[in-house]
Order: C-alpha cells, then sequence, then structure tokens
C-alpha cells in the first residue's frame, strides 16, 4: 500500500510539473504589457475572472503559472532577487504570512485594499479575496451506512465498515501541500483529540495522500475513495452541483475557513498590473460574479441577494484561520518536523 | 501770585494731539501683560508636549513590553525536552498574545548551549546590549530585517534531569503599534496642552481687560468731572485700586486745600491794600478840610509816608511772585552768596535804623560760592531781616539789635540772622514756615513771608532752622552747601 501511495505521489508530481512548466495566457498577445501571476488556483475556477480582467485591460497579458502552494512559497523565495511573477496567489495562508512577516513583500494600498476588514488583510502586504469552508466530500453510493455529519461520525463509520472504508479516505499529503499542512495543523489545534484519533483511525486504514484538490474530487467521483477529507470549499461545491454522485459536508463539530490571499513579491515587475489587478479582485463586480457564477467564496459576500450556494451556510461554528501571527506558530520550525514526523508515524510512512 | 494759579482751562486742541502722541508711544501694560503670560504659557506647553512625546513613548513600550514578556514566558514555559532533545512547543495564545499588536512582523530564535540553534530565524543572532542576566528578561531595540524592531531576551539554566546549558530565547516585534499608540497618545495630549494654552491666553487677554478695567472707570470719572469739582471720588472700586483712589482723593483734598488758602491769601492781600488806601484817603480828606497850612503840610507828609509804606507792600507782593517765577524756570548758577546779603543788609539798613534799630554784617569771608538764584538769596535774606526787625520793635523793650552773620563751615555756609526780640514759642516755630500763618495779627506782614523763606531754601536744597537767641529772642539759622567746580545740579 505504501508502494501505492508513492506510486500516486510521484505521479501527480510529474503530472503537476507537467502542467505548471508551461504557463496559460490570456489576452492579446500583441498586448503591449504583461502581467504574470503564480498561484495555486484551479484555473477551473480563476479563468471566468482572468478573461474578464484582459476584456477590460486590453492592453495586459495575464501570464498564469499554476503552481502547488509548498512550491509557490518556495519559489517565491527563490526569486526573492528577480521575482517571476507580479502576484501570488495562494491559499495556504500562514506560508503567504510568512512571506510577508520575513520581508518577501511588496506593500500595497488602495481604495479597495482600504475597504477590506482589517482581519482580511496584514501590514497592506496580504490581501484576502475569498473566505471558504473546508469539508468533507463523500461518493453517496459508495459511501457505506449513513452519510456522515461532523468527524465523530466519520470516526463512527471507519470503526463500523472497517473493510469499506480502508483505503478509500483520501486527503492532502501535508509534507507536499502546503494548504494540506496549513489544514491538518489547524485541526490539530481545533480539537487536538478528535485530530489524534482521527489520525490514528486514518493510519490505521490507509489512508491515501494527494498532492492536489481536484485528483482528491476525481477519485471520489470515480468511486476510487468514499471520502475525501478537509477539501477546500470552492472545488467541492462546483464538482458536487454538476455530480450526482458527490456530496459536500461541512463538519458540524467544527467547520475550519480559510482565506485565499494575495500578495505582490518585492521588487516584482509590472506593479502598477499587479496592483490593478489585485483592485479587481476585490471590487464589488469581481466579488459579486464568484459569487453568482459560483467560482469562489467571496471575501466580501454580498448577504442581501438571493441566496446563492456561495454563501456558506455551516450546519456547526465557523472556525476561521486568523490571519495573523499564530500563522507563524504552525509554521515553527520545530513544531512542523515533530508534526510531519508524528504524522508520518500515524501513518505508518517513513520517508518522504 | 506766589501760588501756582490753577487754571481750569478746557484742553485745546495741541494739547489733545500730543496727549495722544505720547499715548502712542507709551508702553502698555496690558500689551506687556499680555506678551510676558503667552510667552510663559507657551514655554510651560512646549514643555509638557515635550514630556509628553518622552512620555507617551516610554507607555507605549511598557504596554507592548508586557505582551512581549508574556509570550517570551509562555514560550519559556514550553522548553523542555521532546524527544530526548532539548526543544520547545511553542503554544499558540504566545502568538495570539503577540497578534494584539495588529501589524507587528514577529522574530524570533531559541537555541541552547549544548545543541546550538533549535528553532525560530537562523540568522537572528542579537545579544542585548548588556551582559545577559540569568532568569531575567531584557528588553532592546535593534534593527533587524530591514525595521527597528523592540527584542525581548531570556537564557536561563535548563533544570531538566538529562539537560545541560542554557537556553536563550529572544522574541522580537516590530515597533508600528507602539509608535501608533504613542502618536495617538501624543496627539491627544498635544490637542489638550494647546487647547489649554490658547484657552490661558484668552483668559489673560480677557483678565487684562477686566483688571484694568477700574483704572479706566476711575479715569473716565476724573475725565468727566466739572473743572471745579475737587470732592471725593465715590465709584466702588476693587481692593487692588483702593490705594489708587484714596490717593487721588487726599490729592485733592489737599488741592482744596491749597485753594482755599490761595482764596484767603487774596482777600488778604486785598485787605492789606485796602487799609492803607483808606489810611490815604481818610488823610486826604483831612489836609483837604485842614486850614492852616502848617496843618495842611503836616498831613501831606503823613500821606507821603503812608504811600510808602503802601508802595513797600506791593513791592514786596511783586517780589514774591517774581521769585515765584524765577524759582519755576531759572537754573541756579554758581554766585558769591556775600553779594545779594550785603546789597539786602545796606537796603535795609537806614529803614532798620529808622526804627532805631542797627543792622550789622558780620562775616569774615570774603567771598562764599554757592550754586543760587542772587534774586531769590536777597528776597530771602530780605524777608528774613525785615522779620527781625518787626520784631524787634515789638514787646516792652526796645531790642536795639539785628545782627547777620555768615560763617564757613566744611561743605557748607551757614547764615544766621540773629535778633534779640520776643523770641518765638516752641510750639510755634514749625508752623511758621506755614503759607499765611502769622504768630501775631497785630504785626503787619503778608503772613507769606517767612513761607517764601522757606520755598527758597528748599529751592536750593539749603536747611533752615529756628534757633532762640540768648537770653531773648530769635536766631534764623540757614546752612546751605557750597559750590563745588565739577557738580552740577
Amino acid at each position: 500500500m505504501k508502494g501505492l501511495i508513492v506510486i500516486i505521489c510521484v505521479g501527480c508530481l510529474f503530472l503537476s510539473n507537467a502542467l505548471k512548466a508551461e504557463p496559460v495566457w490570456f489576452g492579446k498577445p500583441d498586448a503591449t504589457r504583461v502581467l504574470r501571476i503564480n498561484s495555486s488556483l484551479d484555473l477551473a475556477s480563476f479563468s471566468p475572472l482572468l478573461e474578464r480582467f484582459v476584456t477590460l485591460h486590453p492592453d495586459v497579458r495575464v501570464s498564469y503559472l499554476d503552481v502547488n502552494t509548498l512550491e509557490l512559497y518556495k519559489k517565491t523565495i527563490q526569486e526573492k532577487a528577480n521575482p517571476s511573477a507580479s502576484l501570488v496567489i495562494s491559499s495556504a495562508m500562514d506560508l503567504q504570512f510568512k512571506l510577508a512577516n520575513d520581508g518577501y513583500v511588496q506593500t500595497y494600498s488602495s481604495d479597495a485594499t482600504a475597504r477590506l476588514p482589517s482581519d482580511a488583510k496584514w501590514r497592506n502586504q496580504v490581501f484576502a479575496f475569498s473566505l471558504e469552508p473546508v469539508v468533507m466530500l463523500v461518493n453517496k453510493d459508495k459511501y457505506p451506512g449513513k452519510l456522515p455529519e461532523d468527524r465523530q461520525d466519520l470516526l463512527q463509520a471507519i470503526r463500523q465498515y472497517e473493510d469499506k472504508m480502508t483505503g478509500k479516505i483520501g486527503t492532502y499529503d501535508i509534507r507536499n501541500s502546503g494548504v494540506g499542512y496549513l489544514l491538518a495543523s489547524q485541526d490539530a489545534r481545533q480539537a487536538d483529540a478528535t485530530w489524534g484519533r482521527l489520525i490514528e483511525a486514518f493510519g490505521s486504514h490507509k489512508l491515501q495522500t494527494y498532492c492536489c484538490t481536484h485528483e482528491i474530487i476525481d477519485d471520489v467521483a470515480s468511486g476510487k475513495l468514499v471520502l475525501g477529507y478537509n477539501l477546500l470549499g470552492s472545488y467541492a461545491s462546483q464538482r458536487a452541483r454538476t455530480d450526482p454522485r458527490l456530496k459536500m459536508i461541512l463538519p458540524k463539530d467544527y467547520t475550519l475557513m480559510v482565506m485565499r490571499v494575495a500578495l505582490i513579491p518585492k521588487n516584482a515587475p509590472n506593479l502598477e498590473d499587479a496592483g490593478h489587478f489585485l483592485d479587481f479582485l476585490l471590487s464589488d463586480d469581481v466579488q459579486k460574479i464568484m459569487q453568482k457564477q459560483a467560482l469562489l467564496f467571496p471575501i466580501l459576500p454580498e448577504m442581501t441577494s438571493v441566496k446563492t450556494p456561495y454563501i456558506v451556510e455551516a450546519p456547526g461554528p465557523k472556525r476561521v484561520i486568523e490571519m495573523d501571527q499564530q500563522l507563524l506558530v504552525g509554521r515553527d520550525y520545530a513544531k512542523q518536523r515533530r508534526f510531519i514526523k508524528s504524522w508520518e508515524v500515524a501513518l505508518e510512512i517513513s520517508e518522504k | 501770585m506766589w501760588q501756582k494759579s490753577l487754571q481750569n482751562q478746557s484742553p485745546t486742541e495741541s494739547n489733545l494731539s500730543e496727549e495722544r502722541e505720547a499715548l502712542k508711544r507709551a508702553p502698555s501694560l496690558r500689551f506687556r501683560f499680555i506678551v510676558v503670560g503667552s510667552l510663559v504659557i507657551s514655554i510651560i506647553a512646549a514643555l509638557a508636549i515635550s514630556f509628553v512625546f518622552d512620555y507617551s513613548n516610554r507607555l507605549a513600550d511598557l504596554s507592548y513590553d508586557r505582551l512581549l514578556r508574556s509570550a517570551l514566558l509562555q514560550m519559556d514555559e514550553n522548553v523542555g525536552l521532546i524527544n530526548n532533545e532539548v526543544s520547545i512547543d511553542i503554544p499558540w495564545s504566545a502568538f495570539a498574545t503577540l497578534a494584539q499588536a495588529n501589524d507587528d512582523k514577529v522574530f524570533y530564535k531559541v537555541e541552547s548551549s549544548d545543541q546550538g540553534f533549535i528553532t525560530g530565524y537562523k540568522d537572528l543572532d542579537i545579544t542585548p546590549p548588556e551582559e545577559p542576566i540569568y532568569d531575567k528578561v531584557q528588553f532592546f531595540n535593534r534593527q533587524y530585517s530591514g525595521e527597528k524592531v523592540r527584542f525581548a531576551f531570556l537564557e536561563r539554566h535548563l533544570i531538566e534531569p538529562d539537560a545541560t546549558g542554557t537556553v536563550r530565547i529572544i522574541l522580537g516585534q516590530t515597533r508600528l503599534s507602539r509608535e501608533e499608540l504613542a502618536s495617538s497618545v501624543t496627539q491627544r495630549a498635544v490637542d489638550i496642552v494647546l487647547i489649554i494654552a490658547l484657552a490661558a491666553i484668552a483668559l489673560i487677554v480677557i483678565g487684562s481687560h477686566l483688571v484694568l478695567r477700574p483704572l479706566h472707570r476711575i479715569g473716565h470719572v476724573l475725565e468727566e468731572r466739572s473743572p471745579g469739582d475737587l470732592t471725593p471720588l465715590d465709584i466702588k472700586t476693587p481692593k487692588e485700586t483702593h490705594h489708587l483712589k484714596v490717593a487721588i482723593n487726599h490729592f485733592m483734598s489737599r488741592l482744596q486745600v491749597n485753594l482755599e488758602q490761595l482764596e484767603h491769601y487774596t482777600a488778604d492781600a486785598a485787605h492789606q491794600l485796602r487799609t492803607p488806601l483808606a489810611g490815604l484817603r481818610a488823610l486826604a480828606e483831612n489836609a483837604r478840610d485842614q486850614t492852616s497850612p502848617e496843618r495842611q503840610h503836616q498831613v501831606l507828609e503823613d500821606i507821603v509816608n503812608q504811600c510808602d509804606a503802601l508802595s513797600q507792600t506791593v513791592t514786596l507782593l511783586l517780589n514774591q511772585a517774581v521769585v515765584s517765577h524765577r524759582m519755576q524756570t531759572r537754573h541756579r548758577e554758581p554766585i558769591d552768596l556775600l553779594v545779594p546779603i550785603a546789597a539786602s543788609c545796606r537796603e535795609q539798613a537806614v529803614t532798620a535804623l529808622h526804627q532805631g534799630v542797627s543792622l550789622s554784617l558780620d562775616t569774615e569771608l570774603s567771598s562764599a560760592t554757592v550754586l543760587g538764584d542772587g534774586f531769590a538769596l536777597q528776597q530771602m535774606m530780605q524777608n528774613l531781616i525785615e522779620n527781625a526787625v518787626r520784631y524787634s520793635n515789638q514787646g516792652e523793650q526796645q531790642a536795639t539789635e539785628v545782627v547777620v552773620t555768615v560763617a564757613e563751615f566744611a561743605s557748607y555756609y551757614r547764615i544766621q540772622v540773629i535778633d534779640h526780640g520776643e523770641g518765638i514759642p516752641d510750639d510755634e516755630k514749625e508752623r511758621v514756615f506755614e503759607r499765611f500763618y502769622r504768630g501775631r495779627y497785630d504785626i503787619a506782614g503778608s503772613g507769606v513771608g517767612l513761607a517764601m523763606v522757606k520755598d527758597i531754601v528748599d529751592h536750593h536744597t539749603a536747611r533752615i532752622r529756628i534757633l532762640n537767641t540768648e537770653p531773648k529772642g530769635t536766631t534764623f539759622q540757614i546752612d546751605i552747601a557750597k559750590f563745588k567746580v565739577g557738580v552740577t545740579i
């Protein structure tokens, strides 16, 4: 089984590398200016917004490079003297925050950023433009018994239907996925005991680990997995609405809420268009489009409008991962090492 | 007139414009008060503001240092042996404490003497400015990562059984929130200080007006008075201007007395002229009615004598007026004192002899230079001699001698006019110099002679004393300063 996980991981690394090698271009090829964005966001959710941007700014050509959250962090640090991207977008809030704390980020302010509530930005360097729930996604047909409402139900199901659950649960490999690590560490922080039992149960029932959300969703849809744990709500919700086999569940015990944040690296080229794009993301229009077209959960949702699926209605308490200095604790060198170590031990993986 | 006439004339146009000019040039009490007051308040305000700057910075450090210390201690509490090596499990709450400084970056490093770097920022090689003291948190400011950072530093011995050496924790926080707090405190305090200072200055401006208002009121009341009105001011004034009011009232009452004396004097002078005039008329009628030429000749002789006496009185009055005028207008000059003394003696000698009194001048000096007015001194001597001669004639026994002596002393000359008449009783000596005082009304005299003497003496800054002559009589003694070259007055 261990071998299979490794193969999957290596496979998805290859796959993602192959995908990431070439950026996707938007806008006219003869446009005078180029805006390069490095992002962990799935293009499916983002391309309508990019298309709209280049329509509004016909003289700008946008290059969009999809990078995994952890790689994105490393890449930004590597390129600190001469960043390739003018804008870095990631859901790994902690890594983005750490980039700002460690001085890799350019300060930017505008009317649009001033409008953001103070808990959605930090130092005018890191800006959140969406806030989404962290969810479980189940395959309704394959899931044994009653669909889970919370983590306790999931634990119960694992114990009860061991044979059907073994090898059928997937989540991020926290060693490769920045956002995966963030969500796991926040789980451990929110409910240490539940997390302990969960990770123990996962470990004894051959948890499948992935680098990227859409692969987990694909496998849940195909029936290879019955449940994906700690998935980003926007992707899960998109697929669940179109695929009748899938059901998105916001855990009732607590629902983590994670922000997608954008930043402009220090020394980045074309600061002007990076700023324009940031303002564009935070503008009422685009926030509304995210909500109406069900692309993302906006940071500034229009609560008064007709009910849309992209307003979070969690059955239980919402635990927003706050964008403040506490994020640094999760990324503390010693703590991170121990956390990954204990994760590996629990999942019976010894090497990366 | 001997006394300065009181002119109750209304101020003329030129007077008014002069006064206006003078008013323009005069220093303003209120202006000074306001300027000095504002200056003092500005200095105080500046001191207060600089104090506030200092204080607010310390206050901000004090409050945020508490957070930093608390976070550091929470970290310290979680240092221990994990999997047989010294490590730290930073509690989330430690950084939640630091997150109260919203926008401040956090840097930290934990290391031990045995293992070296444990966690945090590897390049954070910062030591406190002072020698670290074990178990004591030290605070200091340093530049790190391009920003000014407040660091807390703690080094302590490991107390776990299997661990040796020390552990160091260094925790830093940028200063944005501190500066924000300090500047908000400063801003408020500066606003308040400025408001207070402005209010104080406004109070000074208003207060100075209020304080000086009673003075204006007194001035106004005086201004509006009818020219002859010398009754006391009866307006109500505050304590502070009470003395001024009292002084004005005293001054006015003295003025009133002087005016009354002047009236008396005028009446007296008129009376003195009327009596000889009436005598003249009686003598003239007598002469007209006389049939015998010898008798008529005798009466005409009397008329001539009476005319001389009248002329003498008029001369005296005129002289007084002249002396008064000279003393107000002339400066003194070096003169020989003996000249006016000798002149007045000569002038009086014959008159005195007519009355059976011999007048002699007794001096060994050949000259005696003083700073003075010869005419006034001559008038003074004349009055004194006349006085002495007049009083020599009174009493049962006719005194026959008046002696004038001039003697030299170290710094002054002493003039004495000695008679052997009745003398002046001690209780009257003080009063003889008072204007219009006359010891005896049966003796002819204007009553201003000795007052004029006193004024002339005062004008020369000399000293006059009345002594008794032995066995009887009066000695007027005047000491007048010698003239010294180089001293001008």
